[in-house]
């Protein structure tokens, strides 16, 4: 079989503040023709990296590269002159980025953007097309990605487009000039499980029918057990292990490789951790909550419609309880959270905490040192401008302690996150993201809550700082009684992690139960559709499974190649 | 696997304090800038030392001496009375530095304290102050302090207070924009979750996220406020003889252009310098500090 894309021996460094770093080390890799290759890697590895120094977008300088090659179909991509090099992109390499909402200029219409790649690509080929000609090839292209209303998408702007069709019509515009390799860079990380599912299985058929080849780059494990015949792990710049997928999955010879495997949560099978725990008194009761947001347009700012964020919805959390509230974006989830932490007042229903209704009670001291919250993301929960202990000191400040007794509690706290205490006088852009969700945490235990709110506290970080955040979060459980409740997109890290759950979809809890229920028999389509479309890594996951039919689906979830009619 | 050695940590092992000073020294003409405004503001501060003739300042008068040319015992020459050019743009930078110090100073903090009483509060407090801030925006400048100083009689306080009047409104504009920007951030509502007060999330919180725009602003800022007091003058409305001002000297001066063109135009060119400083320094600032005005 011949290489397509061949990459010997590749040392990147890079110039920053007057030091020089080497970030990849003797990086080899290669591509063969029809072949589906995937480079895994946690943040900072160099996956990034190698991907734009393929495609030539990597800054130089700073960038600069040190040694190696990369060969495209025999050329050598180095030694190319800029001209040379330009004419590949799109029509020999193309790629599928990350983000399908910043990949696209929002003011400019789909098809005027598609129009330029084609232009662009037929000046490189000195060819030139009739504009009839050039929309004809855009509706069949759309169509390959399986958007049947392609006149229609052509006329919409980004915005109106869904997250899912966006990242077909991306993938449409990178097959647009009719490239050999497609190279995509994490291509349904942003978006929801299920309509991952989607995306993946179209870049699966893709790559057979068209004959292309792939490079997929990812973080994620499940994906490339779905999407590779071939893979490379990267750590730190260097890729520690290659081989067939199979060879990767059923035998990991790096200790990297399988302390990556043990790190992702199991949904079925006899690694999974079940958390036992049966309560015995209610701690927070949400009672028939309805949250209504207002959409208002046009003139004067009137009312034009409402949205029911949360619809409805009833639980009980134990005390004790690890209570997971899982479901997708839009799912209402957050919502929920912010009513029952008392910031965001229900439209309709009652909450009480501990046997107290919320209103009145929410934001009191009282209420303080009864319910925290640890946000999704630290680089924003935390205030950029503040040391660790400045921001540990707040809600101490707040609820009457001294000086000697805040400074004593802040140790405390540090050592209860496992950090050490010099950084105290650090600030957050100092520390990784997972030393500075620790920080957050450690700011929600300051005054010993008995109850926190876990919104998607581990969805920012990688696999292996996840594990470990994790079981901080159970030691903490563990020593301080708490109750916590977890929401998250996340079902195979809930399956370990909660003991109950309760699946949201629009708004609506569908379905909640004891967490071995929920995944050994689920009941509602929905449950049934987001297990299915979960990537796993092992083949007795995969089996264990719920089969979902497509009509079954359809059912429950709209599908990212319809537009909505508006 | 321990928290230490988090593959995301940064790297390369400097602090930001460091990082900053960094990308600062790696621009020439941020360096220039700062130079000519530690220049300018020594000079200010030891003027009566540094001065060759600080009897110049004053109403001093030496008629044998009048109108000469640039020599080396008056560097700038001399004026209609004799007095040496230079020693009065030195204490000239008195003046100036004096106004932007008294404007800003009071400018400023005023600016800040309502841009983020604006942006944190919303509703009527917003509709309140943004909209007498466009209403302050709207009036032309250069008109507003003609009219104050003209019904205050012209000197230098009333000119101080002329262009005060006028300058929070950017500040206001600039912080009320940050504020709502950071609003979106999660910080601001974990401290009201946390149970911190409306000030301590206005001023300990909210606050140290704008220094940064807020010192790029101040160094712009500091050229734009001498060029305007120096407008004041030359007009004959800020400061008044004999206290050696900028502007006042190139109005005096341009009387006597274009043979004895040093009158007006060394003055002038002083104006450029300690401006041309500020501005390069701003653009430094705003390099390193990595924020967008």
């Amino acid at each position: 079989m011949s290489r397509l894309l061949d990459i010997r021996d590749l040392c990147i460094g890079f110039d920053a503040y007057g030091q020089h770093r080497r970030v990849l080390h003797n990086v080899d890799l290669h591509v063969n023709e029809g072949e589906r290759v995937s480079l895994i890697g946690q943040s900072g590895s160099g996956k990034t990296v190698t991907m734009r120094t393929i495609i030539g977008t990597l800054p130089m300088p700073p960038g600069k590269v040190e040694q190696g090659s990369i060969h495209y179909n025999g050329q050598s991509l180095l030694d190319l002159n800029k001209q040379d090099r330009n004419r590949l992109k799109g029509t020999g390499i193309s790629i599928v980025l990350q983000d399908p909402m910043l990949s696209f200029n929002p003011v400019l219409t789909i098809g005027r953007q598609m129009d330029d790649v084609i232009r662009y690509g037929d000046v490189r080929l000195g060819i030139s097309r009739a504009r009839a000609e050039r929309r004809a090839h855009m509706i069949e292209t759309l169509k390959k990605v399986q958007l049947t209303d392609g006149a229609r998408v052509l006329d919409s702007y980004p915005m109106m487009l869904s997250g899912g069709m966006r990242q077909r019509v991306l993938i449409g515009m990178a097959l647009l000039n009719k490239p050999r390799l497609l190279i995509a860079d994490e291509p349904g990380t942003a978006l929801d499980v299920t309509t991952q599912d989607e995306i993946l299985a179209l870049l699966n058929r893709l790559v057979a029918e068209e004959g292309l080849s792939l490079l997929l780059i990812t973080h994620n494990l499940g994906v490339v057990r779905e999407m590779a015949d071939r893979v490379y792990v990267m750590e730190r710049g260097h890729i520690v292990e290659t081989g067939t997928r199979d060879e990767i999955f059923d035998a990991p010879k790096h200790a990297y490789t399988r302390q990556l495997m043990a790190a992702v949560p199991p949904l079925y099978g006899a690694g999974v951790k079940t958390t036992r725990h049966e309560g015995t008194h209610p701690i927070i009761n949400v009672n028939a909550v309805t949250k209504t947001f207002e959409t208002r347009s046009g003139w004067l700012n009137r009312v034009t419609g409402t949205f029911r964020a949360v619809s409805n919805v009833s639980l009980t959390v134990q005390q004790g309880d690890i209570f997971g509230i899982a479901g997708e974006s839009g799912s209402g989830k957050t919502t929920l959270a912010k009513i029952i932490m008392g910031l965001t007042k229900p439209s309709m229903g009652a909450v009480q905490i501990d046997g107290q209704l919320l209103d009145g009670f929410a934001g009191t001291q009282d209420f303080r040192k009864l319910i925290q919250i640890v946000y999704q993301n630290p680089g924003s929960s935390l205030n950029p401008r503040r040391t660790v202990g400045d921001q540990l000191a707040v809600p101490l400040k707040f609820t009457g302690f001294d000086k000697t007794a805040t400074k004593r509690r802040i140790s405390e706290l540090l050592d209860l996150v496992e950090l050490p205490q010099n950084y105290a006088a650090m600030y957050p852009h100092e520390l990784s993201g997972g030393q500075k969700q620790r920080v957050a945490i450690a700011r929600a235990l300051s005054v010993n809550p008995k109850i926190l709110v876990l919104d998607e506290p581990t969805s920012a970080l990688d696999v292996l700082v996840q594990s470990t955040v994790i079981d901080l979060l159970h030691d903490l459980r563990r020593e301080f009684d708490l109750t916590y409740v977890f929401i998250s997109h996340d079902l195979s890290l809930m399956r370990n992690f909660c003991n109950r759950v309760a699946v949201m979809l629009r708004g609506e809890v569908v379905e909640t139960g004891p967490v071995a229920e929920i995944f050994d028999t689920p009941q509602h389509p929905y449950t049934r559709a987001l297990l299915s479309a979960i990537p796993v890594i092992s083949p007795e996951e995969d089996a264990r499974k719920p089969k979902v039919s497509k009509e079954e689906r359809a059912a429950v979830l709209a599908t990212s190649t319809e537009l909505e009619d508006t | 696997m321990s928290v230490m050695d988090d593959p995301a940590a940064p790297a390369h092992g400097l602090s930001a304090r460091q990082m900053a000073l960094y990308r600062f020294r790696r621009n020439p003409l941020a360096v220039i800038g700062a130079l000519i405004v530690i220049s300018v503001i020594l000079a200010a501060i030891f003027a009566p030392w540094i001065a060759p003739s600080p009897e110049s300042a004053g109403s001093f008068v030496d008629f044998r001496n009048r109108h000469s040319p640039p020599n080396w015992q008056n560097l700038m020459g001399t004026d209609n009375v004799g007095r040496d050019v230079f020693s009065r743009v030195i204490f000239g930078y008195r003046v100036s530095l004096g106004l932007v110090v008294g404007v800003l100073g009071v400018a400023v903090p005023f600016g800040i304290v309502l841009g983020l009483c604006a942006g944190y509060f919303g509703g009527w407090t917003e509709t309140i102050i943004m909209r007498f801030t466009d209403i302050m925006l709207a009036l032309p400048p250069l008109a507003m302090a003609l009219a104050i100083t003209a019904v205050l009689s012209p000197n230098l306080i009333n000119a101080m207070i002329a262009i005060t009047l006028l300058w929070w409104t950017w500040h206001t504009r600039l912080i009320y924009r940050i504020v709502k920007g950071q609003m979106n951030e999660d910080y601001v509502e974990a401290a009201r979750v946390a149970g911190a007060s409306h000030m301590h999330i206005l001023f300990r919180e909210l606050l140290p996220n704008c220094f940064s725009a807020v010192a790029v602003k101040i160094s712009l800022d500091a050229g734009f406020v001498i060029l305007f007091g120096a407008s004041l003058s030359f007009l004959g409305l800020g400061v008044q003889p004999p206290t050696p001002d900028l502007g006042t000297m190139v109005a005096t001066g341009s009387e006597y252009l274009p043979e004895m063109w040093w009158q007006a135009v060394m003055p002038g060119l002083a104006i450029l310098y300690a401006i041309l400083g500020f501005n390069l320094l701003g653009d430094g600032l705003r390099d390193m500090l990595d924020v967008e005005l």
